[in-house]
């Protein structure tokens, strides 16, 4: 595991801060590596059994495995504890965040002048439900609210919370998920050279920069609804050397002309949508793609027995990801068909990330589910 | 928006109950603080004790081998008898409380 990049965006801590944060993610890791395989155990040696004893069948899918699942103690303690060291994740960052606002936001100011490429806000822009409705992952505020001019708390706030949220996985400067698409489409696809690439959904930018510095060449642009993370990714590329165009605008529709990307990608965005804006968006997405364009989305495993499904859809029922149950069982080849793209031009892979058990929170078998489609 | 406003203490949405009783789910919550303020001690507890054994030579084998003397030896025991009954106070109440009403529903005891 690499260490966390300081970078200058980034808040100093106090000894306690730093401690705190310390703590909960060796706490996280804990749970994870130790404590959640037992829910597979228990389910294995006495709630399956018990239930089979009763119905003369094993739980037919998760909403089965939910009923008995959620009355077992060992299941139920290892829940609290989960729930819990999610809100102290955001807490232990909070602190030291909210002490140093100010601050970060004179620094942030400086640094987005820095940045060659543009930062386009759209105080207008209607915040969608899935986002106002719940904090997604229990970060209060979520993505998207101001509590001040010109507001980076909730970027400072999300860069290093994820950071601590998969015990350090997603790596130095947060960029797995971005370095995992990348590598994707280099093993998949190795002559293709895009010039012009469309993050949608790309918060603090942390894999936007990953194929920015991919192809130096390209013409890359990140696009989110929430403002404060927004200012926080322009500052955080300056900071890191990077230059990538940034705008507040709904991936359903944005205003980028018909055909104006080669490459458009998201990561583990989806699942964070709604069940009537996924296909608008992939129809958005084939829309902004030229012909012969590209769009890659990557996304979270969500399990292949009823158990695992169940385990994976704990984010849905304890963390706010209200919209990752549906996405268990969805087709994402037919909706991206009902996106406009033909069926036999989409394809769905599955790429194994090196991850130790500690950082997967809810499984031990964690597969990235790839979205691919191509416009003919 | 000029002005600084802070951000909500507690996340929007739903929060789920863990436990028949929620008071148990408030209760974990209560120790897992209390868990993390005390690796929070603890550290700087280990970052004091590295400083004195750098700056001021009182090496860790030192604390290892320290011996309380009588007055120092009391002073700690009252401190321990203390927290006890601070971290019992809950239990005391609720015996007495049971004692109350056991009392109170006795038949009266036979002439």
């Amino acid at each position: 595991m690499q260490d966390f990049k300081q970078h200058a965006m980034l808040p100093a801590t106090t000894h306690d801060e730093q401690a705190r944060q310390d703590f909960v993610g060796a706490f996280r890791g804990h749970l994870s590596g130790r404590l959640m395989p037992g829910t597979y155990q228990v389910f294995a040696s006495r709630v399956e059994p018990a239930f089979k004893a009763k119905h003369g069948r094993a739980p037919a899918d998760q909403e089965e495995v939910r009923k008995v699942m959620t009355q077992d103690s060992f299941y139920q303690f290892w829940s609290a504890m989960q729930r819990r060291s999610q809100e102290m994740l955001w807490e232990s960052v909070i602190d030291p965040t909210e002490r140093q606002l100010p601050e970060l936001i004179e620094r942030a100011r400086k640094l987005s002048r820095k940045n060659r490429g543009t930062l386009r806000l759209d105080p207008e822009l209607e915040i969608p439900r899935y986002h106002r409705a719940a904090d997604i992952h229990l970060q209060p505020g979520g993505y998207h609210t101001d509590f001040t001019a010109d507001d980076v708390a909730a970027g400072v706030v999300y860069d290093k919370g994820i950071n601590l949220y998969m015990g350090g996985a997603l790596g130095a400067e947060n960029d797995l998920t971005g370095n995992t698409l990348l590598a994707y489409l280099r093993e998949k696809h190795p002559d293709f050279k895009p010039k012009r690439i469309l993050d949608v959904g790309c918060a603090i930018g942390n894999s936007t920069l990953v194929w920015a510095r991919a192809f130096p060449k390209a013409k890359v642009h990140g696009i989110d609804v929430g403002a404060p993370v927004l200012r926080y990714a322009h500052a955080r590329a300056a900071a890191l050397g990077v230059d990538v165009d940034f705008s507040q605008q709904n991936g359903e529709h944005t205003d980028f002309p018909d055909g104006a990307f080669d490459l458009v990608l998201s990561h583990i965005t989806l699942h964070e949508t709604s069940r009537s804006a996924l296909p608008r968006i992939l129809g958005e997405c084939r829309r902004l793609l030229r012909p012969g364009g590209l769009m890659l989305h990557l996304e979270i495993p969500r399990g292949r027995t009823p158990m695992e499904k169940f385990m994976h859809n704990w984010e849905a029922y304890n963390n706010n990801e209200t919209f990752a149950r549906f996405m268990t069982d969805i087709d994402l080849v037919a909706e991206s068909v009902k996106g406009g793209f033909a069926a036999a031009d989409v394809q769905i892979d599955q790429f194994a990330p090196k991850l130790d058990v500690s950082q997967m929170n809810y499984t031990e078998h964690f597969f990235w589910k790839i979205l691919a489609g191509w416009k003919r | 928006m000029s002005e600084m406003s802070k951000p909500p203490e507690f996340p929007k949405g739903h929060r789920p109950q863990v436990f028949d009783d929620p008071s148990i789910d408030q209760l974990h919550d209560a120790w897992l603080a209390l868990a993390t303020e005390l690796a929070v001690a603890f550290e700087r507890i280990d970052t004091l004790e590295r400083l004195l054994e750098q700056r001021l030579g009182v090496a860790r084998e030192q604390i290892e081998g320290y011996v309380a003397d009588e007055a120092v030896a009391a002073d700690r025991a009252r401190r321990r008898a203390d927290l006890a009954h601070r971290l019992l106070r809950p239990f005391r109440e609720f015996r007495e409380a049971a004692i109350a009403r056991a009392e109170q529903h006795a038949p009266d005891p036979e002439p």
